[in-house]
């Protein structure tokens, strides 16, 4: 494997500034390659994460995220940072996967109802063990996530890369291509839903 | 400020990023509400959910499977795959399948239109029937039946 001597190769690399990085990737330099990854992987594999709700999925998908910034930089127009240019094409592919889970989900659905009507056995779910310890810590981790997931598009990108990407609102503009009052604005109505829709959830539950 | 003002801040209030003067109002009314300071912990934990999932760094071998990964692509030597070897192979062998089983199918219906009498007719045919299959004696009305065929 040529990657074995990663860690020297990346502080050879440390010292590549961002023309001298495209221009590597351009000539498909390893050096390029390796610097690009060491550098943008902790970025891509995150924001993939917050989007496709899991790290297992979000390393592979970046596998296909960085062979599309390898592929595609020749059409980086430089007017705006690589890094932004990187999160878009992270977070395209993200909502694509997502919208392709969600497809997914919805056949398995009508699938397992498919089941129960013909009255086969639809098979125990497979259920991590969770300590009783953790159980309320992870039952409000789902229910963050299925708030989040729930956002209308737009705002969940904003949202995501505000609170968990701690991205300047210039910066989010950047990524979606869009004006700042369009992203203040999104943030805002992403904060508001997710409060209407977790403090309902907070409400239901005192009942109970 | 009242409950349901602090019901609509309550997120922004846990995250810190309300104006100061709405902050300061917040601040007040939830030390003095328990309903409200109930809520007000929920959030906290999301709060510290959240800033936990900011932490969590990715798998130390995810950066060696992505380069392995560009590896592949664009400096392994791009022959023919395994599976693009199926493509072509698969439907070769089918074909040659059955041009061997129609070769094969031919040839027998060649054979059967042979005439019966001429197959049965003596008893050399008996004999070599005796031979190859090993019977040693066959009874005579076999032999009759054969020989009137
Ligand atoms: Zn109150």
């Amino acid at each position: 494997m040529r990657w074995k001597h990663l860690p020297a190769l990346i502080a050879l690399s440390n010292s590549m500034t961002e023309p001298e990085l495209i221009e590597g990737i351009l000539r498909r330099d390893r050096h390029a390659f390796q610097y690009l990854v060491t550098r943008y992987q902790k970025q891509v594999i995150k924001t993939a994460c917050y989007f496709v709700g899991n790290m297992e999925d979000a390393e592979d998908l970046s596998q296909e995220i960085f062979l599309d910034i390898i592929h595609s930089l020749h059409t980086f127009k430089k007017s705006s940072s690589l890094s932004t240019w990187i999160y878009r094409i992270t977070v395209n592919k993200s909502i694509n996967m997502v919208k392709k889970q969600q497809r997914r989900g919805i056949m398995m659905r009508l699938e397992s109802l498919f089941r129960l009507t013909t009255g086969q056995e639809t098979g125990k779910e497979m259920e991590p063990s969770v300590s009783s310890d953790d159980f309320e810590q992870q039952e409000k981790r789902e229910l963050l996530h299925a708030a989040i997931s729930r956002l209308p598009e737009n705002q969940r990108i904003a949202f995501i890369l505000c609170k968990y990407e701690d991205q300047t609102y210039k910066q989010i503009a950047e990524i979606m291509k869009i004006g700042l009052p369009a992203v203040e604005s999104l943030i805002h109505r992403a904060r508001l839903n997710l409060q209407k829709h977790l403090t309902y959830h907070f409400s239901e539950y005192k009942k109970n | 400020m009242d409950c349901n003002q602090f019901k609509s801040n309550v997120f922004a209030f846990s995250e810190k990023t309300l104006e100061k003067d709405t902050y300061q109002a917040a601040e007040h009314h939830v030390s003095t509400c328990i309903s409200c300071s109930r809520l007000l912990s929920e959030y906290k934990v999301l709060a510290d959910i959240m800033e936990q999932e900011k932490n969590a760094g990715p798998n130390p071998f995810a950066a060696t499977r992505i380069l392995q990964r560009i590896e592949n692509e664009f400096y392994k030597p791009k022959g023919l795959t395994s599976k693009a070897w199926m493509r072509v192979l698969q439907p070769v062998a089918i074909t040659f399948a059955l041009m061997t089983g129609i070769l094969i199918g031919s040839y027998t219906a060649r054979q059967d239109q042979t005439p019966v009498n001429k197959m049965a007719s003596t008893s050399e045919n008996i004999e070599f029937l005796r031979s190859n299959l090993f019977i040693s004696d066959f009874a005579d009305e076999d032999k009759l039946l054969v020989l009137n065929k």
